[in-house]
């Protein structure tokens, strides 16, 4: 009992990283339509600054701010590129975009391996184990899932309540409809791409202390990511969350039962199995 | 009369390059054969393959456990491209329901799936590989024109195929699938059939490379290598017969001068991996961004104009 408890504390913490780079595919999608495969590389970009932030003597708190700054400057940055510099300009069809992000994926590739080397890197989080229900988990993964609850509700009212996030919404849900009310819907799309970094980037500070990242950690990040994100069609973010936390928990118990061996591809299966469903209901 | 002039200067290419280079060489004409697949299934059938190293990877297992265990290499490398492409139509069944970005997630899953699955496989040689895979022939130039071989076979293949009738039917289907459904075409059966192909292309390649090397980790398919082939099948020009090969051959001398330069005293020990990352990235982003059809059909119209001028 109290091994199954702990199973599904750190299952719910590491979902919820995962169910954070899936509402940064979310966001970024439902407004361009693009699936963006360098999301996972916002996180890594955010996790090597953070790690080096604290090592200049930064304090906590400051240093994560810093990487998912990064993050959301990455993703801006990627938007730039994917919709095109100019405001007249064409940008890219969303299946060319997925090409171009898959190459800058590559290019933080480089910037990383540059600066920061090829190297397995961490920092510490939060020291010490929790006690809960007799299950004895480290006490950090509470701290992920403390920090993507109330991220997660304030993103619910901020598309519900504000008029930027309503202006978001609109775009994702009619695009013409939208411009036709006067939205900027290529700003709407660069402000999705900021969005889905910064959230992409705090993925990453906040599982680097319980899982090492390493440059090439990207591909793991965005699979993991897209199997939460596809479940509900990558256009939801609510269902993206549950899948985050339903393959991170998966994942847990799968390696703390099944001996370790076979999580990854539970959760690959997992996915495919949902891709295929949904490919077959859709007809 | 063009094509055997372009055979006779590529058949005379290997002896006179040096040992070095000759390794880039069989390098450069197996990772074409993949592309040409790679392109052959993206252009035609407009379907994006992010797992292609995958049977490149099932082709050269198969050849090296074969060999490993007793069979002439030559049934090893014949067999290889069938249990790629078996393997294609077990898993494309259910996985080319998808499209677009959901296919390329799921090919890339497919590969973290089968990576994973080889690294914890004792009969495969877990994680520190498959040893002892005997020689095909005896020298490296032997290998090179092995290499050729099969890389011409890809070619054709290709080439036949796309003037075909059900090339035609697929490019139609890559247009509008509805439109080609209701004209009779069955997209369904032409695309696994594609699929099985380029996975065949793959798994030959993947043979060949088996005999070369002798040797083959998991590691030695990782997902970055299914993106290059991506990267060169892009840069090249989707849809084109020679496109796969331009953009291999252009993206691996590229590398391969980058490689000499960050290998020279003095540069530091990432120079290498930072560059090869970079080139990748830059070629793919401004192809895709200022040639959007790529280096071959861009060459091909500046041509024109000059011919007829």
């Amino acid at each position: 009992m109290s091994d199954l408890v702990g199973y599904l504390l750190t299952g719910l913490g590491i979902g919820s990283g995962f169910a954070l780079v899936a509402s940064g595919l979310v966001a970024i999608h439902r407004v361009t339509r693009v699936v963006n495969f360098a999301q996972g590389a916002f996180a890594v970009l955010a996790a090597m600054l953070t790690s080096t932030l604290l090592a200049a003597g930064l304090p906590h708190g400051l240093a994560e701010v810093g990487g998912v700054a990064l993050g959301a400057a990455a993703g801006l940055l990627t938007g730039l590129i994917v919709l095109g510099p100019r405001r007249d300009s064409p940008g890219t069809t969303p299946g060319t975009a997925l090409i171009v992000t898959l190459g800058l994926g590559v290019l933080a590739y480089a910037i990383e391996v540059l600066i920061w080397g090829d190297q397995p890197r961490s920092f510490p989080g939060v020291p010490g184990v929790a006690e809960i229900a007799s299950a004895r988990v480290p006490a950090h993964y509470l701290l992920i899932i403390g920090v993507a609850a109330p991220v997660f509700l304030l993103m619910a009212l901020f598309f519900a309540r504000t008029d930027l996030g309503k202006a978001l919404s609109a775009c994702a849900s009619n695009r013409y409809a939208a411009r036709v009310v006067g939205i900027d819907v290529r700003r709407m799309g660069l402000l999705a791409f900021a969005l889905g970094g910064a959230l992409g980037g705090l993925a990453g500070v906040l599982t680097t202390p319980v899982q090492q990242v390493t440059f090439d950690s990207d591909v793991t990040l965005i699979v993991n990511g897209f199997a939460a994100a596809v479940l509900g069609g990558l256009t939801r973010p609510v269902v993206a969350l549950g899948g985050g936390l339903l393959l991170g928990v998966t994942q847990t118990l799968a390696a703390g039962y099944g001996g370790g061996a076979y999580q990854v591809e539970v959760a690959l299966v997992l996915m495919l199995t949902v891709m295929i469903v949904q490919a077959a209901r859709a007809r | 009369m063009r094509l055997l002039l372009l055979g006779a200067v590529t058949l005379a290419i290997p002896p006179l390059l040096p040992e070095r280079h000759l390794a880039t060489f069989v390098l450069f004409a197996l990772t074409a054969t993949v592309t040409v697949g790679v392109s052959l299934l993206m252009g035609y059938a407009g379907q994006v393959s992010l797992g292609q190293a995958a049977f490149y990877a099932i082709g050269a297992y198969a050849a090296g456990l074969l060999a490993v265990h007793g069979a002439p290499p030559v049934l090893g490398l014949l067999l290889a491209p069938v249990v790629a492409a078996v393997a294609a139509v077990l898993l494309g069944a259910p996985l080319l329901r998808l499209r677009g970005h959901h296919l390329a997630f799921a090919t890339l899953a497919v590969q973290l799936i089968l990576l994973s699955v080889l690294a914890s496989a004792d009969w495969a040689g877990g994680a520190i590989g498959l040893q002892g895979i005997p020689r095909l022939v005896g020298d490296d130039l032997g290998y090179a024109y092995a290499a050729i071989v099969v890389l011409t076979l890809a070619v054709l293949v290709s080439r036949n195929v796309i003037a075909s009738r059900p090339g035609r039917a697929l490019r139609a289907a890559a247009t509008s699938e509805i439109a080609a459904a209701a004209s009779g075409v069955p997209v369904g059966r032409h695309r696994l059939a594609v699929f099985a192909l380029s996975a065949a292309m793959a798994g030959l390649a993947g043979g060949v490379y088996a005999f070369y090397l002798g040797y083959l980790s998991p590691g030695s398919f990782p997902v970055l290598l299914s993106i290059e082939f991506v990267v060169m099948a892009v840069v090249g020009g989707l849809g084109t017969v020679a496109g796969p090969v331009v953009g291999a051959g252009v993206i691996i001398v590229l590398v391969q001068l980058l490689n000499t330069l960050g290998t020279q005293p003095g540069m530091p020990g990432y120079a290498p991996s930072v560059l090869s990352y970079a080139v990748y990235a830059i070629v793919l982003i401004t192809c895709v961004l200022y040639l959007p059809r790529g280096l071959v059909p861009a060459l091909r119209r500046l041509r024109i104009p000059s011919r007829a001028g």
